[in-house]
């Protein structure tokens, strides 16, 4: 077990720059995702601390030993593919023996580390299956196995859940977090899906255009997200934004309605002359007693059993709630949301910085 | 008027069509499955079968244009000929020793060359273009070729060996040393067909295997024996089918290079066979050496077959 460091990491492909000074430390035990859209860079970096990529800057380190030049099977890692990567040819057994067998461990340990491992997974009655006689799970598991029974520093996985079902990936994703819980070896995680990031991680990386945008828990990345981009993008369905104008001491909304500068309490005193409010769908609040208020055309309404997601047309702009499951307004219907200021965020239109 | 008329006709033509084709999709499987292969089926009986059936008749008759005799049943007679035959021994061996030499030989160096190809540099597409040049060229093209480079005054061979310091070979007047030629050339021609099928099979092997090779801790040459090579199995049992009928019916390049000689010392089944039925007229013996030649593929392929499915 380890930590890991990236300090001043770049990537360039060509012209193209992926990775832009990438800072960074992982805490030995920790399970840190890197998330973002595709083209953030994320897959780069894990593939640079892997080995299967080179750098062209900067220094990571895994423990004490910087391992820029260090080839993939001296830096002690091991990485569950995308695609698995199991080996066709060979048994599950013989896929989780193939890096034992190579570093030369004697017959009767590499035994005991697959039965471990296997048991572990609930894999053990698939070990003389070749992969293709696998479901997407079990080869899932099986390449889980592998890189277990290695017992390295760390553990990569690059979106690993990617190629499954979605009912088959909500288990796979217990299994790796329990798994987590009972090895506790570091984890660097790539996902692109923030569901995934948020479940999994102790602590959430998000990149952007290969450059980190927020490192925080799920907690901190959602409740206190540092830029427009970071709020748009954790969190499902997304947080609505919504333009506003400063006019004295009050607030124009998009749509109109006006609220009170003073409502938004110590934050009043940084909001410009323009601002953008973000407002999380599960935020909006009956408009009776709530101190502001947003009006908008209904225009869908989603039913989805636990709650109901309502999508207001709002001055051109889509403005999505999610309300109470038994609360169906019509389409066509011109609803009023209300919500509480204190809980809303501002970012700044110009930076897409946060508004602390 | 006119218009209706037409309209008529082109409705009724259309029901017609629909008709057949609603007939057709009513036709049980079974009888839909024969008559779509109905067709390939007689032009299979046609090129094929009736050929080799004539062939193997053939064999059983006393038939030698030269004589002027007609066509008369002789039993096992070209048969104990052909086992008494010293020459047909001779060309038996020669196509046993050149495919013996060559399929393996190309094999490996088509082995070689598809690894080559397979690395991304940035000359790739040159070398993969190189690749497909013998492939491409005639047999009796290369035959006449390397029938030069292997002149023994002024041929590329010996100039290299002669600048090497080396002793010179005169290379078309012995036995051992015309098939070294004959083999040299023919794995130097169908090495580029080994290294295109071994290629296409490379590329359907996926670069992350290596990348979870290379994190398990394994070097090159462990990939290569671990992944590479059973991963090849399929592309490479098609390719020594393949290259092993075609080795076994070798004509083209010794015919070129050396007509048979010194002698008859490097005459092939296929080149005897074409002397018996071409230039001696002999159509009852000339078959007979030719079902040698269709047994020997059969049992070579049945050989193959049986290893891929051993393997599957």
């Amino acid at each position: 077990m380890a930590t890991v460091s990236f300090c001043d990491l770049r990537k360039s492909f060509g012209a193209i720059e992926a990775v832009k000074g990438l800072d960074l430390e992982v805490a030995d035990r920790e399970f840190v995702v890197l998330v973002g859209p595709s083209g953030c860079g994320k897959s780069t970096t894990l593939r640079m601390l892997a080995g299967l990529e080179g750098i062209s800057g900067g220094e990571i380190r895994i423990g004490d030993t910087v391992v820029n030049a260090l080839p993939p099977r001296a830096r002690d890692i091991a990485m569950v593919f995308q695609d698995y990567a199991l080996y066709p040819h060979k048994t599950v057994y013989d896929n989780m023996a193939f890096s034992l067998r190579v570093r030369g461990i004697a017959k009767p340990e590499i035994e005991s580390r697959i039965r471990e491992a296997a048991t572990m997974l609930d894999i053990d009655k698939l070990l003389e299956r070749k992969p293709a006689q696998l479901s997407g799970g079990q080869r899932q598991r099986v390449a889980m196995g592998r890189a277990i029974v290695r017992r390295p520093k760390v553990f990569l996985f690059d979106e690993p859940l990617s190629n499954l079902d979605a009912k088959l990936r909500g288990q796979v994703r217990a299994e790796i977090k329990k798994l987590h819980q009972m090895i506790g070896t570091t984890i660097i995680y790539v996902t692109h899906d923030q569901v995934e990031a948020m479940t999994l991680a102790d602590r959430i990386v998000i990149l952007r255009g290969g450059v980190i945008e927020q490192v925080g828990t799920p907690d901190e990345v959602y409740d206190t997200p540092a830029s427009l981009f970071v709020g748009g993008f954790v969190g499902s369905p997304a947080m609505n934004f919504v333009r506003a104008k400063r006019d004295g001491e009050e607030l124009v909304l998009d749509g109109g309605e006006r609220m009170a500068v003073c409502d938004l309490g110590p934050r009043a005193e940084r909001v410009g002359q323009e601002i953008v409010l973000g407002i999380r769908p599960e935020h909006f609040v009956s408009s009776g007693d709530a101190p502001a208020r947003l009006t908008g055309t209904v225009n869908l309404v989603e039913p989805l059993g636990a709650d109901t997601l309502v999508h207001l047309d709002v001055e051109g702009a889509t403005v999505t709630a999610r309300v109470t499951p038994h609360f169906r307004p019509a389409v066509g219907e011109r609803l009023p949301l209300g919500f509480d200021p204190a809980r809303i965020h501002l970012f700044d239109p110009d930076s897409e910085k946060a508004v602390a | 008027m006119s218009q209706a008329v037409a309209d008529r006709q082109e409705t009724e033509e259309r029901q017609t069509v629909g008709g057949r084709f609603a007939r057709l999709m009513d036709m049980g499987d079974g009888a839909l499955a024969f008559w779509l292969l109905l067709p390939t089926a007689v032009l299979l009986l046609a090129i094929i079968v009736y050929p080799v059936c004539r062939l193997i008749y053939t064999s059983f008759l006393s038939l030698s244009l030269t004589s002027g005799l007609p066509a008369s049943f002789a039993g096992l007679q070209n048969y104990r000929d052909m086992f008494a035959d010293p020459v047909f021994w001779s060309s038996f061996w020669n196509t046993v020793i050149i495919t013996v030499v060559t399929v393996p030989g190309a094999l490996v160096v088509g082995m070689a060359l598809a690894l080559i190809a397979n690395i991304p540099f940035r000359q790739r597409w040159a070398f993969r273009l190189a690749l497909l040049v013998p492939w491409a060229l005639p047999l009796a093209f290369c035959g006449l070729i390397f029938a030069w480079f292997f002149q023994s005054d002024y041929g590329i061979v010996n100039d290299v060996l002669r600048r090497l310091g080396l002793p010179t070979v005169i290379w078309f007047n012995s036995y051992a040393w015309a098939t070294v030629a004959i083999c040299l050339t023919t794995i130097w021609k169908t090495s580029s067909f080994m290294a295109l099928i071994i290629l296409a099979g490379l590329q359907t092997i996926p670069r992350s295997l290596y990348e979870a090779a290379e994190i398990d801790g394994a070097g090159r040459v462990r990939q290569f024996f671990e992944i590479t090579l059973p991963l090849l199995r399929p592309a490479i049992a098609v390719a020594l089918i393949f290259r092993t009928i075609t080795a076994l019916q070798t004509f083209d390049i010794p015919y070129t290079m050396t007509r048979g000689g010194p002698g008859t010392s490097t005459v092939t089944l296929a080149m005897y066979i074409r002397q018996n039925t071409v230039d001696f007229l002999d159509l009852g013996y000339g078959s007979a050496l030719a079902v040698a030649m269709f047994a020997l593929s059969m049992i070579v392929t049945v050989f193959y077959l049986r290893m891929i499915r051993r393997g599957a």
